[in-house]
C-alpha cells in the first residue's frame, strides 16, 4: 500500500512533467515565427500597411474551450469581384499563418468557415487581399484556456 | 488509420439558379504539425497535413483553399458559391506526403 507521502510525491512529479511538456510546445527550438515575419513571408507587407475594415466580419467564440478546435467564420460585404484571397492568421501561434483561400466570381460572396488550432489567447485575423493589391483586415480576440498546438 | 483522406461533403439537395449556397466538407486527416511528440517514444511525430483543397464545378475552379497544420484535426471547411446549371461538384485535396484524393457530388439546379 502507498503511504500518503509517496502519493504526494507522485502527484508532484506528474504536475511537474505536465508543466514541462506544455512549456516545451512553445520553446524556441521550434523556430517560432512572429506575426510580422509571417505577414512579410505570405503577404509581403507590414501590419501597419493593412487597414482595418468594418466590412469584414470575423465570427469566433470569445472564449474557446479547447485550442485544438476553434470554429471561425469570416464573411465580408466587399464584392467578390474585387477580392483575390482571404488570409487567416493567429498572432500567437508558433506559425501564425493558418490558411488562405483563393476566391473566384463563382463564389458569389466572401464566405469561409473552418476550425483552427490556437496555442494561446490571441487575436484571430482575417486579411483580404483585394484585386488592386491592397489589404484590409478585421480581427477577433479569442481567449484560449487550453492550448491546442502540441 | 485506413480512413485518412475520406471526405464528407454536404450541399443542399436542390439549389436555386444563381443563388448562393453553402458547401461544407470534412476530411478525415490527422493534421500533424510536426511539433508534437509521441508520448510513448518521445520522438517527434512528422508533419502530416492537408496542403490544399480545390473545389470545381463542372471542371471550373471555384475556390482553392490553401491549408496548413494550423487547421484542426479532421479539417472542416465551408465556402459559399453559385451555380447556373446542374452539374458535378468535384473536390480535390492533397496532403504533404503525396496523398491525393477526390470526391464528387451532384448539384441540381432548379428555376
Amino acid at each position: 500500500m502507498k503511504t500518503r507521502r509517496e502519493l504526494l510525491k507522485l502527484t508532484g512529479v506528474v504536475a511537474a512533467s505536465l508543466i514541462l511538456s506544455t512549456g516545451a510546445i512553445f520553446s524556441p527550438a521550434y523556430a517560432k515565427i512572429s506575426l510580422e515575419e509571417a505577414l512579410k513571408k505570405h503577404l509581403g507587407v507590414d501590419l501597419s500597411a493593412i487597414k482595418e475594415s468594418n466590412e469584414i466580419k470575423v465570427k469566433a467564440p470569445s472564449i474557446a474551450e479547447s485550442g485544438a478546435n476553434v470554429p471561425i467564420q469570416v464573411s465580408a460585404s466587399i464584392p467578390i469581384e474585387k477580392v483575390e484571397a482571404l488570409y487567416i492568421f493567429v498572432d500567437k501561434n508558433p506559425n501564425p499563418y493558418v490558411a488562405h483561400v483563393e476566391f473566384t466570381p463563382l463564389n458569389g460572396e466572401v464566405f469561409f468557415a473552418t476550425r483552427i488550432k490556437m496555442g494561446a489567447t490571441s487575436p484571430v485575423r482575417a486579411i483580404l487581399k483585394l484585386k488592386d493589391g491592397s489589404y484590409v483586415m478585421a480581427y477577433k480576440e479569442v481567449k484560449v484556456t487550453v492550448g491546442g498546438c502540441g | 488509420m485506413a480512413s485518412i483522406g475520406r471526405a464528407i461533403v454536404r450541399v443542399p439537395k436542390k439549389v436555386k439558379k444563381g443563388q448562393g449556397f453553402k458547401v461544407q466538407l470534412v476530411i478525415i486527416h490527422p493534421m500533424e504539425t510536426g511539433l508534437r511528440k509521441d508520448p510513448k517514444t518521445g520522438k517527434k511525430i512528422p508533419a502530416h497535413y492537408i496542403t490544399h483543397v480545390k473545389i470545381y464545378l463542372n471542371n471550373n475552379l471555384v475556390t482553392k483553399i490553401n491549408s496548413s497544420p494550423g487547421i484542426s484535426k479532421n479539417p472542416y471547411f465551408a465556402v459559399k458559391m453559385k451555380a447556373m446549371e446542374s452539374g458535378t461538384l468535384k473536390i480535390v485535396y492533397e496532403d504533404n506526403k503525396g496523398g491525393k484524393w477526390e470526391k464528387a457530388v451532384n448539384i441540381s439546379v432548379e428555376g
